[in-house]
């Protein structure tokens, strides 16, 4: 007995100081090692085997479920990540904080493959520190059964015929952009009448919604759940492609949100010339391609369109149209005007 | 007639109490084996979701990573914990009934302040977040739960045994090994076991510290929540549940055998 009790402690002080010192021995002149942080089923795993066969690098990859959570991660400083994939208003704040690095342009050969029309946005003018990844919408998603008329309006997450049969977002930038968009204002409205206006809508429409979800809102509708879901596009588009008789996806007349994730490298990052070599490798034509047919987004990619399936390229829920696109507007940071907004939203919620 | 009808009410809130508690475990287990892809019909059974399982690398790296920290969590946090009891019991020092006061509160602490807390702690030193800062804050939060647990099995203490054990010429070492130890281990391994159930299953203090390549199971579960749950997730899960089932029963039979010490 006293044998096992003290061959425990040693046992773990050992894998201890061997996990401890693991990830010490990486950093030489030659970076062999790429540590990334990324949304989930956003990074196929054969691509990035692809690029250790090609460079010789090997990756680390782990996974976040939400901003907050990758914002949290690098402000402590220890996190160790070489590359993320933030969303367009975290890039804003990441840049505020710095939290991530400049980009060395001539460490992406592959620059010019992406399209222009997504680049120097607002988030980071000039695209110092990040470089655009995947893109889509916000739009409704719905069961064609059971909603009779083709859906063009958010108007009818607010229709109590469908109480009880509706889904939004858990995310209180996108609620409270459709609550203002159905009242003429732009979804960044800082006017505080008009989002008084918005919380008095979004409560009056609280008994209707069935749930508040924006991680599982695509299988909800699928399993039947609901009828009516606010979602991404990704995900929604991939139900109205196994099911396109039953499931429609929209993005509504008044507009809705077009969301981009851009890849960035945190300050600090130890091995900043493997991120650069796998960013560039990803704006490669065929890693490009291969990304797309994965994970079902849409790339600003422009030379990988050749390579993508056609019926990917076709489908409109995730190549959005240039019509629907000039419709829609990135979420953009309120500032200050956050905390009122958050306070409206738990006020809706807990009601 | 009445008293039959007040143990047949007993029995159905019973029974009706099991059912509660073990349903959705039983489906989870059902839906493993579910043909559908959507977990909400049974549409027949398969073997599918064990087989894509097994070539998950992704979910077969989480479950290695929770593995490693539950166990090296369980060994560290059972011989600490087991420590302190003996030190809090026995002591006899100054502060040791602030030591005793300060056990209880990583239990009571509400787990978002303990990951805060402990995330801030390692950014101040520069400690790199890894697998390894994971085992360091589940062995902070575990050693209380093992203290405690360890500690109510003291109170009952004999230490005559012990003096008898001394009288009859064993050492301090014996008398630890084959009269203290024995005595106690029933709640040392109730300690160890609690411990592994809440280290295996810990997601908000991990997702404060895990570092490069430290997604554990509970991680890697809830981030597959973003494009829904597949069977495969139900798959790991009753695995899971099986080895933890198995690891419970023999620690059970290993307990009911008798010890060294249970002939004294």
């Amino acid at each position: 007995m006293t044998r096992t009790a003290w061959k425990f402690p040693a046992a773990a002080g050992v894998s201890l100081a061997a996990l401890c010192c693991g990830g010490g021995a990486q950093s030489g002149a030659e970076e062999r090692q790429v540590n990334i942080f990324v949304w989930s089923a956003y990074m196929p795993v054969e691509l990035l085997d692809a690029f250790r066969r090609q460079t010789g690098i090997d990756y680390r990859f782990d996974l976040y479920d939400s901003n907050e959570a990758l914002l949290e991660k690098l402000q402590s400083g220890v996190a160790d990540y070489d590359m993320v994939v933030p969303s367009d208003y975290m890039v804003q704040i990441l840049i505020a904080q710095r939290l991530i690095q400049p980009l060395d342009r001539s460490r992406i050969s592959n620059l010019g493959n992406l399209e222009e029309r997504f680049l120097d946005q607002p988030f980071d003018p000039g695209n110092r520190y990040s470089l655009p990844y995947l893109y889509g919408t916000t739009g409704i998603g719905y069961n064609r059964e059971k909603v009779p008329e083709p859906v063009d309006s958010w108007d009818v997450l607010f229709d109590p015929r469908f109480g009880g049969r509706i889904l939004m977002l858990d995310d209180m930038r996108e609620a409270f952009a459709v609550a203002l968009r159905l009242d003429g204002q732009s979804g960044n409205d800082r006017d505080p009448a008009a989002l008084r206006r918005a919380t008095e809508r979004l409560k009056a429409q609280k008994p209707l919604v069935k749930a508040y979800n924006s991680g599982d809102f695509a299988n909800i509708l699928e399993s039947g759940d609901v009828d009516l879901a606010q979602g991404y596009s990704g995900q929604l588009a991939e139900v109205v492609r196994k099911n396109p008789a039953r499931f429609a996806y929209v993005v509504p007349r008044e507009g809705g949100t077009f969301w981009m994730d851009s890849v960035c490298i945190p300050a600090g990052a130890r091995h900043p010339a493997a991120a650069h070599a796998l960013i560039d490798f990803f704006y490669g034509a065929e890693a490009g391609a291969k990304l797309v047919n994965t994970v079902h987004y849409a790339s600003p990619n422009r030379t990988a369109r050749a390579g993508i399936d056609p019926s990917i390229l076709s489908d409109t829920a995730i190549y959005p149209t240039d019509e629907t696109l000039g419709r829609c507007h990135l979420i953009e940071d309120l500032g200050a005007l956050t905390t009122t907004l958050d306070e409206s939203w738990t006020e809706i919620k807990a009601q | 007639m009445s008293g039959d009808w007040v143990r047949r009410a007993l029995a159905a809130a019973t029974a009706a109490a099991y059912v509660f508690l073990y349903a959705p475990i039983a489906i989870l287990i059902l839906f493993s084996f579910n043909a559908a892809r959507q977990t909400a019909h049974w549409e027949g059974f398969t073997l599918e979701w064990y087989r894509r399982l097994l070539s998950n690398e992704l979910l077969l790296h989480s479950v290695a990573n929770s593995l490693i920290v539950a166990g090296v969590t369980t060994a560290m946090a059972t011989v600490f914990g087991t420590l302190a009891a003996l030190a809090l019991a026995r002591g006899r020092f100054a502060g040791r009934a602030a030591t005793q006061a300060a056990l209880y509160l990583p239990v009571i602490i509400p787990e978002i302040v303990m990951g805060s807390a402990l995330l801030t702690l390692f950014g101040a030193v520069g400690l790199r977040l890894s697998l390894a800062t994971v085992i360091l804050a589940h062995v902070a939060f575990s050693i209380s739960y093992v203290a405690i647990v360890v500690r109510a099995r003291l109170t009952g203490f004999n230490r005559s045994l012990e003096e008898a054990a001394l009288d009859l010429g064993a050492g301090p070492v014996g008398v630890f090994t084959r009269v203290t130890l024995p005595l106690i281990l029933p709640g040392v391994v109730a300690g160890a076991l609690l411990v592994f159930t809440i280290s295996i299953d810990d997601y908000i203090v991990t997702s404060f510290v895990a570092g490069v390549g430290a997604t554990t199971l509970p991680l890697q579960i809830y981030s597959m929540l973003k494009v829904g749950v597949t069977p495969e997730v139900n798959a790991v899960s009753t695995l899971l549940l099986a080895v933890t089932v198995a690891c419970i029963i023999i620690a059970q039979r290993l307990q009911r055998a008798p010890g060294p010490g249970r002939g004294v």
